[in-house]
């Protein structure tokens, strides 16, 4: 529904990015500060002209179009509340600009109200909101006028954690119930996982992967995102035999692993992989192929983490899960094995 | 971060003998002013220090004061209507000087808008009697009381100006992206978002305006025509003849109106920006 | 994309406009009005005021030179020298003790809590603002022979004789500083609330005294407020009129009551206007240093 590509001044905020984003989907934009999403964001609301390139809404170009002759709204990150209006007021704002009668405007306000729990705060003055509530009226704002699209430019990154975990689900159940695009923006890589339908990650003004929250997390598409999203381990090695999507990796430290790799991806020569700290086993037995010692130990509460250094040098973390059955982690200075099961390492592209 | 500082280290910061001069300078400000307050209700029929007992006759003297009157009723008529001006323009001006890519030109506009700031008041003075007298000998138009207006406008709008700009650029432009983003076109945007944002600066601007006006002196002294007394120049006047606690009536006065807009002024330009 | 570009140059246009008014305004009744002046200053002054249309550096030449009556011939005169050397003394001393005073009680101000903060701005605009006639006038209530100090020593036994300080140097002086003051309290306070006080714990950290932490890190930090500070002081004061009419009593001048004179009785217009002009160029001279000490200013945060 959304075909974005565009270029962006002499610095390349947004660098020739192609996006096509469904309807009724909610899809996020992930990446550190200063990657271009907001750049993007505010291009497809119409703050910024392109430099190049188009924007289509349902197939037709919108770039031409002022931020007032869009159907997209959007939910800023300080929320932008009319500070001189009521809460009924700024929810009723966008209705009111396109012309709709107070009798039509009243019921859409108390409908919005309801959707984001505020019954009953029409006649509150915004300023005298918490932060979790004039989030909820700057939802409500940009929903009331039923938009097309609406953008989420990091909404949640001024609300503490235990307010920023409920609205993650009121988000989604809002966009399930309204049955919106929600476009989002945000470099919290556990926001985007957690609502996401899919996520695009950028860097540098580049999108480097789009895809499911599980594709991105398991299947990552180059380093920067493997690294950018959780925790990951980096092996270096060299390819002695691929088949189809399978390669078998020869770490530098001497053993062989069998790691997935995307095709099209070079068949020989030396290559990084990346296997997840909770898919790394460690076992009792010294003569395993991969031998490492334990350096320091984390107690996260549910798992810890065990930092390991392997023998050639390198670095390596284990999450395991803490259970009562009186496993405990290795202690530290003992040498260990380490087992990578099938399956759960994967090449990387450079 | 200072306030900080004051929660973790009073001490830090304090200067040994400030807080007595910093009370000395308020003591200096205001005790001349409140001693020709006190002294306008004083019974004494001369201006002599000596307290005679209290009276609030001098009052109704003033007010009874039919050309007190009258230059008060001209004062108030040019101040209103250089305000107005003044207010106008320098709102304008403020909107088109603020937010936004600065144009070509900008930094000489602000620097014209804010001349009559630096120029002494003598020099202003004598430049439009000079510019008015040239005037006259060229085009035969004697602009009367509009001599005045014209001047006051000219002199406030640096005065409105700055409040308004000031509150101009503290606003948050996103405000108005909210509004375009909901569906407000450029002039509905500012009818409903920047404009009722902008009015307690408008107010300030426009108090200080007055105030500037109301108060002026030298300028007016120096292009008003005969018959067109205002109210310092009538007070003026007044010194030269018989003192009587009738001028400190009429000082207070003054300084009572003064003070009704300047806190006026402030609160408007101090409001929390709700 | 052309049409984004377009309503770009359409906003400023847009803008320009909205600016163009108040420009042209002041332009007409500010600007243009002292183009006048210079040209008058290099005109012959008509014998009931006003000027005749013929060019002359008269006023200039009248400036430090005295023409003899009889045989036109021209002698040195400092007169006029001596007056302008006056005032700028009495400018420059306004703002010492402005400062002096001024920057204390900034600095007081600045370092109460928030709350009580507003209070003192509110305790200072309040005379920033109020009719300085009036508080020229206040000032002469009390320092006349007959005022308030003089009745107090009196009634006292302190003096005999009241002690003269209307109609004297003193008196100007403490008028100006008087009127003044809150031109540099409100500046120097807006750049010391600025001010990150964590510098000056950095610098008693560093083993600074209180005098040393004011010397090399407050001053140099608020450098701006006291250059915009003493110019608002200095250049009404530098063109103060009203202060040594009221106080001074006519017989100690200043440049403004010089330039107010040739206008008036004396009826010498171009002579005011060429002085005007001398004036206008020291205030000029005072904008260029203080844009000097303010760029100082930065280098030095």
């Amino acid at each position: 529904m959304l075909n974005v590509k565009k270029e962006f001044g002499h610095f390349q905020a947004v660098d020739h990015v192609t996006l096509n984003i469904e309807p009724n989907e909610f899809f996020t934009l992930l990446g550190p500060s200063g990657c271009g999403k907001t750049t993007l964001l505010r291009m497809m609301a119409g703050f910024e002209t392109p430099t190049s390139g188009e924007i289509l809404l349902d197939k037709r170009s919108i770039a031409g179009l002022l931020p007032n002759e869009r159907p997209i709204n959007t939910v800023f990150q300080n929320y932008a509340l009319f500070p001189h209006m009521t809460v009924a007021e700024n929810i009723g704002f966008g209705l009111k600009m396109l012309g709709r009668s107070r009798a039509e405007i009243a019921p859409i306000v108390e409908e919005m109200l309801r959707l984001v729990r505020l019954e009953g705060a029409g006649d509150r003055p915004v300023t005298k909101l918490s932060g979790g509530q004039q989030q909820r009226v700057a939802l409500a704002r940009a929903l009331a006028p039923r938009p097309k699209v609406l953008l989420l430019d990091e909404p949640l990154s001024a609300l503490d954690l235990k307010l920023r975990q409920s609205m993650q689900i009121e988000l989604k159940r809002l966009q399930a119930e309204t049955g919106i695009t929600f476009v989002f923006v945000t470099h919290d890589q556990e926001e985007a996982l957690t609502m996401s339908d899919r996520i695009a990650v950028m860097s540098k003004g580049r999108v480097l992967q789009v895809g499911s929250a599980r594709d991105i997390y398991e299947h990552p598409a180059d380093r920067f995102v493997a690294g950018f999203i959780g925790e990951t381990n980096f092996l270096e090695g060299a390819i002695v035999e691929a088949k189809g999507k399978v390669a078998r990796v020869r770490l530098k430290s001497g053993a062989d692993v069998a790691a997935a790799m995307a095709e099209g991806l070079p068949t020989t020569g030396d290559v990084t992989i990346v296997v997840r700290p909770e898919h790394l086993q460690i076992a009792a037995d010294k003569d395993a192929a991969l031998c490492a010692t334990v350096e320091t130990v984390v107690y996260f509460g549910t798992d810890s983490h065990v930092h390991l250094r392997l023998a050639d040098g390198s670095p390596v973390i284990v999450r395991q899960q803490n259970r009562r059955d009186g496993t405990r982690p290795p202690d530290v200075g003992a040498e260990v094995g380490l087992s990578i099961p099938d399956g759960v390492a994967q090449v990387l592209k450079d | 971060m200072a306030d900080v500082a004051v929660v973790r280290s009073p001490d830090i910061k304090k200067q040994s003998g400030f807080a007595f001069i910093a009370a000395s300078c308020v003591a200096v400000l205001y005790l001349p002013m409140l001693v020709v307050i006190a002294y306008s209700f004083n019974s004494a029929n001369n201006l002599a220090a000596k307290w005679h007992g209290f009276t609030t006759s001098w009052y109704n003297v003033v007010l009874a004061n039919g050309e007190f009157y009258d230059s008060a009723i001209l004062s108030v008529i040019v101040a209103v209507a250089a305000t107005l001006i003044s207010t106008v323009l320098a709102t304008a001006a403020a909107l088109g000087t603020t937010r936004g890519r600065p144009w070509r030109g900008q930094g000489s506009a602000y620097l014209t808008i804010t001349t009559p700031l630096v120029v002494p008041e003598i020099v202003t003075g004598i430049s439009l009697l000079s510019f008015f007298a040239f005037l006259s000998t060229v085009t035969g138009i004697d602009l009367g009381i509009w001599k005045l207006i014209l001047a006051h406008s000219a002199f406030c709008i640096p005065f409105a100006y700055l409040p308004i700009r000031a509150r101009l650029e503290g606003m948050d432009t996103t405000l108005d992206n909210a509004a375009a983003d909901l569906y407000a076109t450029p002039w509905k945007t500012f009818r409903y978002v920047t404009l009722p944002l902008l009015v307690p600066g408008i107010s300030s601007g426009a108090a200080l305006a007055f105030i500037v006006s109301f108060d002026d002196f030298t300028i007016t002294q120096l292009i008003a025509g005969p018959g067109e007394t205002t109210l310092p120049l009538y007070i003026w006047g007044r010194i030269r003849r018989t003192l009587t606690p009738e001028l400190n009536a009429m000082c207070t006065l003054l300084l009572l109106i003064s003070l009704a807009f300047i806190v006026l002024s402030f609160v408007l330009s101090h409001r929390r920006r709700a | 994309m052309a049409e984004i570009k377009d309503m770009q140059r359409l906003d400023d246009a847009r803008r320009r406009l909205l600016t163009l008014p108040a420009v042209l305004f002041i332009l007409a009744f500010a600007a243009l009005p002292l183009l006048v002046v210079l040209a008058y200053s290099f005109m012959k002054p008509a014998t009931y005021g006003g000027v005749e249309w013929q060019l002359s550096a008269d006023a200039y030449v009248g400036f430090l030179f005295q023409k003899d009556i009889f045989d036109d011939s021209l002698t040195f005169s400092s007169e006029y020298l001596l007056i302008f050397a006056r005032t700028f003394l009495f400018g420059i001393a306004t703002t010492v003790v402005c400062l002096l005073i001024g920057f204390p009680t900034a600095y007081y101000m600045a370092t109460r809590p928030p709350q009580t903060r507003n209070w003192w701005v509110l305790l200072i605009t309040i005379p920033f603002w109020s009719n300085l006639l009036v508080r020229t006038i206040a000032v002469m209530f009390i320092i006349r022979d007959e005022g308030l100090i003089n009745t107090v020593l009196l009634s006292l036994g302190v003096v005999d004789q009241p002690v003269t300080m209307i109609f004297t140097d003193f008196a100007i002086l403490l008028g100006l500083f008087y009127s003044f003051l809150p031109f540099m309290i409100l500046p120097v306070y807006a750049s010391l609330e600025k001010l990150d006080f964590r510098l000056v714990e950095a610098g008693y950290d560093l083993y600074a005294s209180r005098f040393q932490v004011l010397t090399r890190i407050i001053i140099p930090l608020t450098w701006p407020g006291i250059a915009t500070g003493s110019l608002l002081v200095f250049i009404p004061s530098f063109g103060a009129y009203v202060t040594p009419l009221l106080l001074g009593g006519g017989r100690h001048l200043m440049i403004g009551d010089l330039i107010a004179l040739q206008f008036g009785s004396s009826r010498n217009w171009p002579l005011g206007s060429a002085f005007s002009m001398i004036l206008m160029a020291f205030v000029m001279l005072a904008l260029f240093f203080q844009i000097r000490k303010n760029a100082g200013g930065v280098s030095h945060g």
